[in-house]
């Protein structure tokens, strides 16, 4: 099952981008662009994985909208233009999971969505793309139903394709979510871990190299 | 050297050689008189000694048949007048003597019969005045000699010098402590205003002297403080502009956050994502929109810090300005549905017209904007009567609680809305700005559901 997402933005620019990112790592994602009118909407649903809440909304605004996520138990992670730390401390301090200051990287915010649902224990661990599952908890891979055998860098290679998916992902990118530094001058390893990921999965056509950007992994 | 110091220092001098000379000259004279009375006074003695016992002398024993009797008869007539400061000499002999020295060894013998000048001498310790002269009994020469000692006058001047030095200094002491009283007293509020001073210049603003006096120091005290006032009130004005520039930069740079967000998002999909054809239009879409909006944001920006300096003012034709003005916005009245009248019955006024011209177009938008999209009809009136421009719409006006806000800087009644009509959030600030630069007043009168006026009076 996929994880389901709430974005309250109401900047329309911003939030379709979001949108778009989280339909790619597979969410499945609803938008506002008032903080009344999602207000309004909880109400008849929310069963919601994971809020990402603007605070200068109107109608209601974003630290208004926390108390109802509460209610719900939905965590939040705030989308935020105001750089002073007093609004962030307040943000955080009321119990939100995590705030992200604008303008950021789409990449950091998938990142930062995964860490906060594993934290709260509604992570999704079943990544799939085509006939192959990758299940992230018992760290096992299987294509048409037929176990894979993966190196375990391999299978971390995988995993941060799979969380960017159909966005281009760098090599020093892809070092340091996998190896969790940047591993300078050894881009090569994130190479021979690609092609042997290409062969055991047959995904030599869906691994695509982005010439001086990276890999990506398609998926539409 | 402290000034209260000097002063006292250089008074007590003076002070010093005032009293000194005075009671110096005083004693002088004082003990010139003591001695000449003295010395007069034993001149007159020896004078009337040697008449009285020359007359008697001369009566007695002038005929005297022997020396015996001439001599025992000199010698009565002699202590007849005689007393313990008589000496009566021969041919330098003593023939009566009631004194222990020889007063011709000090006075110079002579034959003046008359007037003798007294003689001062100190003999063992003993200040004489001795005074002497000849006198002539039956042809023989006598000496007739009074030595007077004089120590105790002497003694009474050494006295009395004494008690004048004493006498001085204490003038001079006391003197001196009460200039040093007295200066300490004056220069006391210039040490308070030297303080305060020390105590501004570190900050605190807010201190004053207190100094009550009416003198100089009592007016350079008033003049000091208020000095300080007008400091202070400067310093407040500075820190509150410094403060309004700084939530006005934070302003601007949180108008930026949101645009910028916007374009790197789309920029990041672009480059990173394989996105369909529909979906890349969609971003491109917004990457246009995102950036025009930079740029009206910035275009506000640029006339809102050109228009806050000192502007340039001309006789302006109204006719003319309004109709340009008109001319300008009809695009985008057309675009919302918005009809714009105008009334004029002034000819020229002093202004500047691109200013003003900004400033009428703002309020004639924000007129159009007040108007709900559905609304049939969108009247906005702009009238000029007298020195007074007025922009006034039907559209849904605006909460009372708003009114004394809407000309800050990027406040927005409704954000999104306002967003979605392309608004910067400038728009009233710069009309603000531009009016305060005109030195105009604005008046704001609105009431929710009914429409709203905006007007703007030269002054």
């Amino acid at each position: 099952m996929k994880n389901r997402i709430l974005v309250v933005e109401d900047d329309a620019a911003i939030r379709d981008a979001v949108l778009l990112n989280l339909q790619f790592a597979d969410y499945d994602a609803v938008a506002f662009d008032d903080g009344k009118k999602a207000a309004d909407a909880l109400e008849d649903d929310h069963a919601y994985d994971l809020a990402l809440l603007d605070i200068m909304l109107p109608g209601m605004d974003g630290f208004e909208l926390f108390g109802l996520m509460e209610q719900y138990s939905i965590p939040v992670i705030y989308m935020t233009a105001k750089t002073d730390s007093a609004s962030e401390i307040k943000g955080l301090r009321d119990g939100a999971e995590d705030y992200i200051v604008k303008p950021f990287d789409p990449l950091t915010l998938m990142v930062r969505i995964e860490k906060v649902l594993k934290r709260v224990g509604k992570w999704n661990a079943v990544y799939r793309v085509r006939d192959i599952v990758v299940n992230t908890e018992t760290h096992s891979v299987t294509k048409g139903g037929a176990p894979i055998e993966l190196q375990p860098l391999e299978f971390d290679v995988l995993v941060a394709l799979l969380r960017h998916k159909n966005m281009t992902v760098s090599r020093e990118r892809l070092l340091n979510e996998v190896w969790g530094f940047d591993y300078l001058g050894e881009t090569r390893m994130v190479d021979v871990k690609i092609s042997a990921l290409r062969r055991k999965l047959g995904l030599e056509d869906a691994i695509r190299s982005i010439h001086k950007l990276g890999y990506r992994l398609e998926d539409r | 050297m402290k000034l209260s110091n000097r002063i006292t220092l250089l008074v007590s001098i003076v002070l010093t050689v005032v009293i000194l000379a005075v009671s110096l000259s005083l004693l002088l004279f004082a003990k010139n008189t003591i001695l000449s009375l003295s010395v007069e006074q034993v001149q007159r003695k020896q004078q009337t000694l040697r008449t009285s016992f020359s007359e008697m002398a001369n009566y007695y024993a002038a005929n005297s048949d022997s020396d015996a009797v001439h001599a025992s008869l000199v010698c009565y007539c002699f202590t007849r007048f005689a007393d313990q400061t008589s000496v009566l000499m021969q041919d330098g002999e003593a023939v009566v003597s009631s004194v222990t020295i020889d007063p011709s060894a000090y006075v110079q013998q002579s034959d003046d019969y008359g007037e003798a000048e007294p003689v001062a001498v100190t003999v063992q310790g003993r200040r004489l005045l001795i005074a002497g002269s000849s006198t002539s009994v039956g042809g023989k020469s006598y000496d007739v000699y009074v030595v007077e000692d004089v120590s105790d006058v002497y003694n009474r001047i050494s006295r009395m010098t004494w008690i004048f030095a004493g006498v001085s200094i204490a003038a001079i002491a006391l003197g001196a402590v009460v200039v040093m009283l007295l200066v300490r007293r004056s220069t006391k509020p210039i040490t308070a205003l030297s303080e305060t001073a020390r105590e501004i210049a570190d900050g605190a603003y807010e201190k004053r002297v207190m100094i009550r006096t009416k003198d100089e120091i009592g007016t350079l005290g008033e003049d000091f403080n208020r000095m300080a006032d007008a400091v202070e009130t400067k310093i407040s004005e500075l820190s509150e502009r410094n403060e309004r520039q700084r939530l006005f930069i934070g302003g601007v740079t949180h108008e930026f956050k949101t645009p910028m967000t916007g374009l790197i998002l789309h920029a990041g999909l672009l480059r990173r994502a394989n996105l369909s054809e529909d979906e890349r239009d969609a971003s491109l879409a917004h990457i246009e929109s995102q950036t025009q909006w930079l740029e009206r944001l910035t275009q506000n920006l640029l006339k809102l810090t050109t228009s806050d300096e000192e502007i340039e003012l001309q006789s302006v034709n109204i006719p003319e300005l309004l109709d340009a003005v008109k001319e300008g916005v009809e695009p985008k009245l057309n675009e919302r549905g918005a009809v714009l009248s105008v009334q004029c019955e002034t000819d020229t006024l002093v202004l500047n017209p691109d200013l003003m011209h900004s400033l009428l177009n703002n309020l004639i938008v924000n007129a159009a904007n007040a108007y709900d999209a559905d609304t049939p009809e969108k009247p906005i009136l702009l009238t000029v009567t007298g020195k007074t421009f007025s922009v006034s719409d039907r559209g849904r006006g605006i909460p009372k609680e708003a009114i004394d806000r809407i000309f800050e800087p990027f406040f927005r009644v409704d954000k999104s809305r306002s967003k979605k009509q392309g608004g910067s959030g400038l728009g009233l600030a710069l009309v603000k700005t531009i009016a305060d630069a005109h030195n105009a007043s604005i008046t704001v009168d609105s009431e929710l559901g009914k429409g709203t006026t905006v007007s703007v009076t030269l002054p």
